[in-house]
C-alpha cells in the first residue's frame, strides 16, 4: 500500500526518572488516573488514528507492559492490525548502549516486513491526544521532511525538564534545538512525536549512529535541520510530560476536576485500556468521598479528599486519604492518615498510622510494601 | 482443567412485561442491574466459572440487543475452541415452517439439532433472568451421585411466600414426589428456581413426545416435570443455599440493586474466585467533584456526581448535577439528574434526563416509582 503508515511508540529517554515508580516497569507501564497506563493515551491515539500497526520498544523491565499489552483490546483490526513489542536485544544487558537508535536498529527486520511510506514515532512519556491522520496531512501539505510536534507553554521554568525546546520561525521551521534547563517561561515544547518517510527515518537511524553509539532520535533530529526541512506541528490541549515523580503526581492531581476529564475524555475518541472485571465501588455508611476520580472495585469506608484512587482500592474505618495517588489493588487499613503521598500498586498500610508527604516532593510507597 | 460434557441452554425470550417501559424494546435477560452488568451476565458468567463452555441462549422477544450482546463471548471468557456462545431463535426448518417458541420446552426442543451437535450428555436449562451466583458443576456432580434423570434446584422461601412459587414436594432424601405451581396450601417450602440439570437422552425422548402433544404448553414446570413424574422418573431436588433474585418487577429489580449495599450481603460481587464479567465500556473512572456527598452508595466507571447521593446504585455514564439529591433510588446508564432535581425511591431508566429541579417519588411511599422518558415526559417540571 502506497501510504502505508507504521506507528512506532518509543522508549523513554534518558532524562525520565520517575522516582519509585519506575523501579517496577517502565513508564509506559505507570498506573494513572485511577484505571490506566500512561501507554493507553498513546496506543489510543495511534488506534484511533486508524494505523493498524504499533512497535511498542521498551529499555528493559518488560513485564508490566508485556502483561497490560497482551490484556487490552486496543481497537486494533484483528486480522490486519498488529502490535509488536521489541526491545534492543543486544543491548539489554548494557544500559549505555540501550538506546532508541540502537533498538531501531536490531529490530529493523520487523519494521520492513509492514513496508510502511511513512512512521509517526511517539513518546512513551507524554500524556496527551492528537488525530495522527491530521497531522500526517500537514506534514505532506507543508512539504517538511520531518515535523514534530509540539506544545506552546508558559511553565517550562518549572515542568518539562531536559525536553527539547524548539525554535521556530514564522514558517514554523524549526531554527535550533535546546534542551529545556527550567529558566524560561515560555516556550515550544518539543512533544518528541515525529512524521517523516520511512526511508528517511532508516537513513537518520545510520547517520545517528555513525555519529555516536550513544545518540538517540532526538539527537540526530536536531542536528539534520542543517540539511533537511523540520517543521513544527502545534499541539492544543493538555499535554503532560512524565518525567518524574512530581510530574506524575501533578498530572494526577490535575485530572480531578470534571472540566478536565471532559476535555481529554472525548466520545469520538475512546481511550483503550485492560479491563479488570471489578465490581463498581461500594462506598459504605459514612464515608466521605469529593473532589476525586475513583476507580471500580474500590470498598471505601473512610474519608477520600482530593485524591485519585485506583481501581480494587480498600480505604478501612476513620482512615483519610488526602490529595493521594493510589494505586490499583492497594488496601488502606483503619485509622491511617495519608496525605500527598503516591502508593503503588498492592501496597498495605495498616501499622504506620500517618505518613505525610509534600504537595512538593510527594511521599513514594513501594509496590506490595507492607507498612 | 477439563471442560464437562454439559451444555447449558439460558432461556432469555421473554419479554418481562411487568418492568414495562424497561423492557419495550429489550428484553428482560439485557435489562441493567447493579450499577455495570445486564442481568445475563449472571448465569453466563456462573457458565464460565463452572467450567461450561457451550451455551446456548435462546432468544424470542426484542432480540437485537440481547443477541449482539450474548454473541461476544469472550466478555464472560466462553470463547474457548469448541465451546462458544450461541444465540438460537426460532428459525425455518427444512420439515416445519417457521415457528416462534411455544413455551419453555419447546425453546429446547426446536434446538435438538444443535445439542446432538455438541454430542451433549446432560443438558443445563437456566433462566436468563435470574441473579444468583451457583456453581453448577457442583449440581452436576450430585446429579450424577444421585443418578438422577433431572435435578431441580431449590431455595427454600418462607413457608409464608410458598405459594407464590412452584413448590417441589419432597421425600426425606430429597426425591421429588410432587410439583406444585403456586399452591394455595403448600406443603413444602422448596421452590423451584428454574434451574434444571437433565441427562439429555431421557430428555430428547420426552420432548420429541412433548412436541406432539396437542394439550401440552410446551413449558418445563406445567408439563416436562409432571410427565417425568408421572413415568416414575428419578427427579431429585438441589438445595441451594444463598442469594437469588427473580427481578420480574419494578420493585424487585430495584430491590435487588438496594441488596448490594448492604457490605455484608449474600450477594458479593468482590469475590475474586467467583467474577460476574460484564462488557468492558470505554469510560473514564468515576469522579466525585468538590460539592458532591456520597453515602452509603454504589457507582460504576463514567459515573460523575457533582450532587448528593444517599443509599442509591449510580449505573455506568449516569450523571448526577449540582444541588440535585438522589435518595434509595436506582440511577441507570446514562441516565442524568438535572441541578436541583429531587428524586426519592426512583428507578430511573437508561438514557432518561431528569429536568432541572424536578421532584420525583416520595420518601414515605412504599411504592418505586419507574422513571423512564415517557414519564418525564408526561409529568412536566414540579419545583419544590
Amino acid at each position: 500500500m502506497s501510504n502505508k503508515v507504521l506507528g512506532i511508540l518509543n522508549m523513554e529517554p534518558n532524562y525520565v526518572k520517575v522516582e519509585g515508580i519506575e523501579d517496577y516497569r517502565p513508564i509506559s507501564a505507570g498506573s494513572v488516573l485511577g484505571r490506566y497506563r500512561t501507554i493507553d493515551f498513546m496506543m489510543s491515539n495511534f488506534t484511533n488514528s486508524r494505523i493498524q500497526d504499533v512497535k511498542v520498544y521498551l529499555k528493559n523491565r518488560p513485564r508490566s507492559l508485556i502483561e497490560h499489552i497482551h490484556n487490552t483490546n486496543y481497537n486494533l483490526n484483528s486480522k490486519r492490525g498488529k502490535i509488536h513489542l521489541l526491545y534492543g536485544e543486544k543491548e539489554v544487558i548494557n544500559q549505555a548502549y540501550n538506546t532508541d537508535l540502537n533498538a531501531f536498529h536490531d529490530n529493523m527486520e520487523y519494521m520492513d516486513e509492514v513496508s510502511p511510506k511513512y512512521v509517526i514515532i511517539a513518546p512513551s512519556h507524554f500524556i496527551f491526544i492528537q488525530d495522527f491522520s491530521v497531522m500526517l496531512q500537514y506534514h505532506l501539505e507543508s512539504g517538511n521532511d520531518i515535523t514534530i510536534l509540539y506544545q506552546n507553554v508558559y511553565d517550562s521554568n518549572e515542568r518539562y525538564q531536559n525536553c527539547d525546546v524548539l525554535s521556530l520561525d514564522d514558517d514554523k521551521n524549526i531554527t535550533a534545538f535546546h534542551k529545556n534547563r527550567l529558566k524560561y517561561k515560555k516556550g515550544y515544547i518539543s512533544l518528541e512525536t515525529y512524521i517523516m518517510t520511512y526511508e528517511l527515518f532508516k537513513d537518520l537511524i545510520d547517520k545517528g549512529r555513525s555519529i555516536s553509539s550513544m545518540y538517540s532520535l532526538s539527537d540526530i533530529v536536531a542536528d539534520s535541520i542543517e540539511w533537511l526541512k523540520v517543521g513544527g506541528y502545534h499541539h492544543t490541549g493538555r499535554a503532560a510530560c512524565i518525567n518524574n515523580l512530581k510530574e506524575y503526581y501533578d498530572f494526577n492531581m490535575a485530572m480531578k476536576d470534571s472540566r478536565e476529564m471532559y476535555q481529554m475524555f472525548q466520545d469520538d475518541w475512546p481511550i483503550f485500556t485492560m479491563t479488570t472485571d471489578s465490581c463498581p465501588t461500594l462506598y459504605l455508611k459514612g464515608s466521605v468521598v469529593n473532589d476525586s476520580l475513583v476507580g471500580n472495585g474500590c470498598r471505601i469506608e473512610g474519608s477520600v479528599i482530593g485524591s485519585v484512587i485506583g481501581r480494587n482500592v480498600s480505604i478501612g474505618k476513620d482512615s483519610v486519604v488526602k490529595d493521594c495517588v493510589i494505586s490499583p489493588n492497594v488496601t488502606i487499613g483503619d485509622n491511617v492518615y495519608l496525605e500527598n503521598a503516591v502508593v503503588d500498586r498492592f501496597a498495605y498500610i495498616n501499622t504506620v498510622k500517618e505518613l505525610r508527604g509534600e504537595k512538593q516532593k510527594p511521599l513514594y510507597i513501594a509496590r506490595r510494601d507492607n507498612i | 482443567m477439563k471442560k464437562n460434557n454439559m451444555v447449558a441452554m439460558i432461556l432469555a425470550g421473554g419479554r418481562g412485561s411487568r418492568l414495562f417501559d424497561l423492557t419495550k424494546k429489550v428484553a428482560k435477560p439485557a435489562v441493567h442491574y447493579g450499577g455495570k452488568y445486564r442481568i445475563i451476565d449472571f448465569p453466563l458468567s456462573n457458565c464460565a466459572n463452572s467450567n461450561i463452555d457451550t451455551v446456548g441462549v435462546l432468544v424470542q422477544y426484542e432480540s437485537i440487543l440481547l443477541s449482539s450482546y450474548s454473541a461476544r463471548a469472550a466478555t464472560w471468557g466462553l470463547d474457548s475452541n469448541g465451546g462458544g456462545v450461541y444465540v438460537l431463535s426460532p428459525r425455518e426448518k427444512d420439515e416445519a415452517g417457521l415457528d416462534v417458541y411455544r413455551g419453555t420446552a419447546d425453546a429446547i426442543t426446536q434446538n435438538i439439532d444443535f445439542l446432538d451437535q455438541y454430542d451433549a450428555e446432560y443438558v443445563l436449562v437456566l433462566s436468563g433472568d435470574h441473579i444468583y451466583k451457583m456453581n453448577y458443576e457442583k449440581m452436576l456432580e450430585e446429579h450424577i451421585k444421585n443418578n438422577a434423570e433431572a435435578t431441580i434446584a431449590v431455595l427454600e422461601v418462607p413457608m409464608s411466600e410458598a405459594s407464590r412459587f412452584g413448590i417441589m414436594n419432597t421425600d426425606s432424601e430429597d426425591r421429588i414426589v410432587e410439583f406444585e405451581e403456586k399452591p394455595k396450601n403448600p406443603k413444602s417450602n422448596l421452590a423451584s428456581m428454574g434451574i434444571y440439570i437433565f441427562s439429555y437422552k431421557t430428555l430428547r425422548k420426552f420432548l420429541k413426545e412433548d412436541a406432539k402433544n396437542p394439550n401440552s404448553s410446551h413449558d418445563f414446570g406445567k408439563d416436562l416435570i409432571p410427565t417425568y413424574l408421572n413415568n416414575g422418573l428419578k427427579l431429585m431436588a438441589y438445595r441451594f443455599k444463598g442469594y437469588w433474585k427473580d427481578v420480574g418487577t419494578i420493585s424487585s429489580l430495584w430491590e435487588a440493586n438496594m441488596d448490594l449495599l448492604d457490605p455484608n450481603g449474600e450477594l458479593d460481587l468482590f469475590d475474586p474466585s467467583w467474577k460476574i464479567y460484564t462488557e468492558d465500556v470505554l469510560t473514564y473512572p468515576q469522579i466525585i467533584s468538590e460539592d458532591a456527598k456520597v453515602d452509603n452508595s454504589l457507582i460504576t466507571q463514567g459515573a460523575c456526581i457533582e450532587g448528593e447521593v444517599v443509599n442509591s446504585v449510580i449505573f455506568t455514564n449516569a450523571k448526577v448535577r449540582k444541588g440535585a439529591y438522589v435518595k434509595d433510588s436506582v440511577v441507570m446508564t446514562g441516565a442524568v439528574i438535572g441541578k436541583d432535581a429531587k428524586l426519592y425511591k426512583c428507578l430511573v431508566a437508561d438514557d432518561v434526563r431528569v429536568p432541572e429541579g424536578m421532584v420525583l417519588g416520595d420518601p414515605d411511599s412504599d411504592e418505586v416509582l419507574l422513571v423512564s422518558r415517557a414519564y418525564i415526559a408526561k409529568a412536566g417540571v414540579k419545583h419544590e
